[in-house]
């Protein structure tokens, strides 16, 4: 009945919504707007594109130019002598092959471990449901202390292994809030004809749950993925030998180690590093992260949006 | 993220509480038989004896990498210091940006290496209450070396600065022979040369050459410092303090040895602090000192000098070398600077300073080890030898460097370090691990200068002419004593930090000098410098 009356409704609904549109647009205010709007979100990208843009012009200049303070949007003194440098240097890449290494394997556990935890949480006929989400939320608000973890993870035999930085981060509490928010979002039907064909909970997972949760997925693993390309505390926590760190340590020491207040007066020689040799690393280590975001952003608005209403 | 790392603080603090007090419940002393921890150590082991343990032994070793020359397995100095000793260090790598961290934790989890080294005069005292860093200064007579050259270059007052509550010390200072300073003003000669200038020798040449430099560029600071973060004027108030018979800066304590009293007065109410303070003032009211100097990042300073916007600034030697003259290469390439010798003042040709330089500590449980001993005898052999300090720093005869009959030290051809040798392939650092912070300082006045170029020697032998200053003696606390100091300390050395600048900006005119004083005096400033002296005496009457 009720698809039989909206029928011949589209036809003069369609030109109605055109004229409105139309309408809009020559509204004065709607222009200013308009105006206001594109300025606010230049200064903005501006703001925020300007340190980027500055870095990789450092890191295709000459020190010189850097310490004097001439070096804004365009390389001055140009030269690639300090990319070869850096990408001559053998720990840079054992580092960078750590950093890949720890991150595939953190967010590999960290999605399958998220997965699993914010579905069973999802489900509203869980019994101790509050106590499991209590038991995630208390750790966003107390944590064991730097000195027991360390104690924790050491006696665990987890010390220098990529274990000590996949597991204790394997499931970040904001990310598992999310997700169950979506899965909750889930119709309830779906699952339930699922049951009634004779899938069991994990196959409800498998094959119903997953293959419609691809976007949910893409924006974790996205997040994930960052955070653990861009984490190195655990990694200077756990690991004893500088041929197992991460490249943000590397990074890390090359640039507070340089500037710290900790050197001043020290005896070393050649203490500071070049300005450009850290410019190069920052770029050689923030383009691969970078690259991921154009592959993934389609699933990344509509992702976090999916659980955004009723969580 | 900030808000993580400041939990992560705020746990850290809590667990290192947690660990002090626990610690603070009373262990067994020690018993100080040493006879079941002589495995491996040498029975006529003596002043500049080669050390070699009787079998392969081998100690764990906190590391702090260097960026510039990050730790590797292959290096010469690994191989040949166990050819030599016999003795293979384990090294625990750590990042230089965050050794200070990271010594903490393990040193609170229990978990540190035995030898840690690059720990600076003062920062072991946090370590001390938790009871599990080993008082060294119990051990010395395992440490020949050490102490000779304790009594050769009478260091005693300046160990003695080490003491703790209980009268012993917990860290194995580096040791120099002779007070160095690096730090002091560099200055633009051309410019001096322009005005028919000669380099000033006095603080008070040096207001006339600002002067000067004013008069021909007035729409110009003369003068615009650096080293102002953390600590603001940290690196000039520090080095021109000695001038003044004060000290400030980096180098500020609230206690200054007043020597012909015999006895502390507080540095910030000091006739000598009044009179730097006032100096500054009236650099910053006429124009010649960049108000900015205080307040500005290193970077701003120097490319204000690199510009031509300021003549003078705040120079090392490294800095000097490394960063004004390539800057100013490519930006200014008629300018030319160097480094002054420090400007002398109302104390006339003085200069002060600390002969100890960063050093190690020892963990508590290396005392059960049944190579004690031998470890003992090959850090006094490796840190404080003759033998073992020309070997850190400058690596195997033949391979590395040559020292020829008169003992200059020359290295080989196709080895650089410190720009000596430019065309040099290999580095000494990077490529063979010697020059190594963590290994190599100190020493002989001689050993210490062979590094420096000829220009830094010229700045050295000026600075040597100068009467060293005697280090303040040591005034250890009481449990009760240092608790109620600590609980003045930090007002009061705010409040003169405050205090200080505002009177060299002119935001406080120094007509209120005396109601500053009131002020100190209301932050309890006499009953600190009252509890300083009763400490001092105290120590003075129990050491004889």
């Amino acid at each position: 009945m009720v698809t039989v009356e909206h029928k011949p409704a589209p036809a003069p609904a369609l030109p109605a919504v055109r004229r409105r549109r139309r309408g809009l647009k020559v509204t004065r205010g709607y222009r200013v707007f308009q105006a206001v709007n594109a300025v606010v979100l230049t200064i903005v990208v501006i703001v925020t594109l300007y340190p980027f843009v500055n870095v990789v012009a450092r890191s295709f200049s000459q020190e010189a130019y850097i310490r004097a303070g001439q070096v804004n949007l365009v390389p001055r003194g140009f030269n690639l002598s300090t990319y070869k440098l850096v990408m001559a240097d053998d720990m840079f890449w054992a580092n960078y092959r750590n950093t890949v290494f720890y991150t595939v394997v953190a967010t590999a556990v960290a999605i399958v471990l998220t997965t699993c935890y914010a579905y069973v949480l999802s489900k509203k006929h869980l019994r101790g449901r509050s106590a499991l989400v209590g038991i995630a939320v208390f750790t966003m608000f107390f944590s064991g202390g730097l000195i027991p973890n360390y104690i924790l993870i050491t006696s665990l035999g987890l010390k220098n292994s990529v274990w000590a930085i996949a597991l204790p981060n394997a499931i970040s509490v904001f990310n598992l809030l999310v997700m169950k928010a979506f899965f909750e979002s889930m119709p309830v039907e779906l699952e339930e004809a699922a049951a009634v064909d004779g899938l069991d909970t994990y196959r409800i997972l498998w094959r119903i749950v997953l293959p419609l949760s691809k976007a949910m997925i893409a924006t974790m693993v996205l997040f994930y993925a960052v955070a653990f390309w861009n984490s190195w505390f655990s990694a200077f926590l756990y690991m004893d030998q500088s041929d197992l760190f991460p490249v943000t340590v590397y990074l890390r020491n090359l640039i507070a180690g340089a500037t710290g207040a900790g050197s001043v007066g020290a005896a070393d020689a050649d203490l500071q590093t070049a300005a450009n040799i850290q410019a190069v690393t920052i770029v050689l280590t923030v383009v691969p992260i970078l690259l991921v975001y154009p592959f993934v952003q389609r699933y990344f608005v509509s992702g976090v949006m999916l659980g955004a209403v009723k969580g | 993220m900030a808000i993580r790392s400041r939990r992560r603080v705020a746990a850290f603090a809590a667990a290192l509480l947690a660990v002090s007090l626990s610690a603070c419940t009373g262990e067994e002393p020690v018993s100080d038989d040493l006879s079941g921890n002589r495995v491996g150590a040498m029975t006529d082991y003596g002043v500049n004896a080669q050390f070699k343990a009787t079998e392969a032994l081998n100690f764990s070793i906190l590391y702090n990498n260097h960026p510039n020359y990050p730790i590797k397995n292959e290096w010469l100095f690994w191989s040949e210091l166990t050819k030599r000793t016999g003795v293979t260090l384990q090294p625990t790598a750590v990042p230089l940006s965050d050794y200070e961290q990271k010594r903490s934790l393990l040193i609170g989890a229990g978990d540190a290496p035995l030898i840690i080294p690059k720990t600076y005069p003062g920062s072991e005292a946090p370590f001390v209450a938790s009871g599990s860093i080993l008082p060294v200064s119990d051990y010395l007579d395992l440490m020949p070396n050490f102490k000779d050259k304790i009594a050769k270059w009478n260091l005693q007052p300046d160990v003695d600065q080490l003491r703790q509550l209980d009268g012993k010390f917990y860290l194995l200072p580096g040791i120099h022979e002779n007070v160095w300073t690096d730090y002091s003003l560099g200055v633009r000669t051309d410019i001096l040369a322009q005005l028919n200038l000669t380099a000033p020798k006095t603080w008070d040449e040096v207001y006339t050459m600002l002067k000067a430099m004013k008069a021909a560029y007035p729409n110009q600071y003369p003068m615009s410092d650096r080293w102002s973060k953390p600590t603001p004027g940290g690196a000039l108030f520090n080095y021109m303090a000695g001038a003044f018979s004060t000290n400030g800066g980096w180098g500020y304590r609230n206690d200054y040895w007043d020597a012909n009293a015999k006895k502390f007065v507080f540095t910030g109410a000091t006739d000598g602090y009044k009179q730097m303070v006032t100096y500054l003032n009236k650099l910053v009211k006429e124009g010649l000192l960049d108000p900015e100097s205080f307040t500005q990042d290193d970077d701003t300073a120097i490319q204000k000098l690199a510009t031509g916007k300021s003549f003078v600034i705040s120079a090392n030697a490294q800095e000097l070398v490394n960063k004004y003259r390539t800057t100013m290469a490519a930006t200014l390439p008629n300018a030319k600077i160097v480094k002054i010798p420090q400007p002398t003042g109302p104390a006339g040709e003085v200069k002060a300073g600390s002969r100890l330089e960063n050093g190690v500590m020892i963990s508590k449980k290396a005392r059960d080890s049944k190579n004690f001993v031998a470890m003992m005898q090959f850090i006094d052999w490796l840190y404080y030898s003759d033998a073992g300090q020309e070997f850190a720093k400058w690596g195997v005869p033949g391979t590395t460097y040559n020292k020829d009959a008169s003992g200059k030290f020359t290295l080989a051809p196709d080895v650089d370090y410190v720009k000596l040798n430019p065309t040099g392939t290999k580095h000494l650092q990077k490529d063979f691990g010697f020059g190594n912070g963590v290994f190599a300082y100190g020493g002989t006045t001689q050993l210490l200068q062979s590094t420096f170029s000829a220009e830094e020697l010229e700045y050295q032998k000026a600075m040597d002419a100068k009467k060293i200053l005697p280090v303040p003696p040591p005034h250890p606390y009481e449990d009760a004593e240092a608790e109620q100091a600590t609980l003045w300390e930090t007002p009061l050395k705010d409040h003169v930090s405050q205090m200080t600048l505002k009177f060299i900006l002119g935001q406080r005119d120094l007509s209120e000098w005396d109601a500053y004083v009131a002020e100190l005096k209301a932050k309890n400033m006499d009953a600190y410098i009252e509890l300083v002296n009763k400490a001092h005496d105290r120590f003075a009457k129990q050491r004889g």
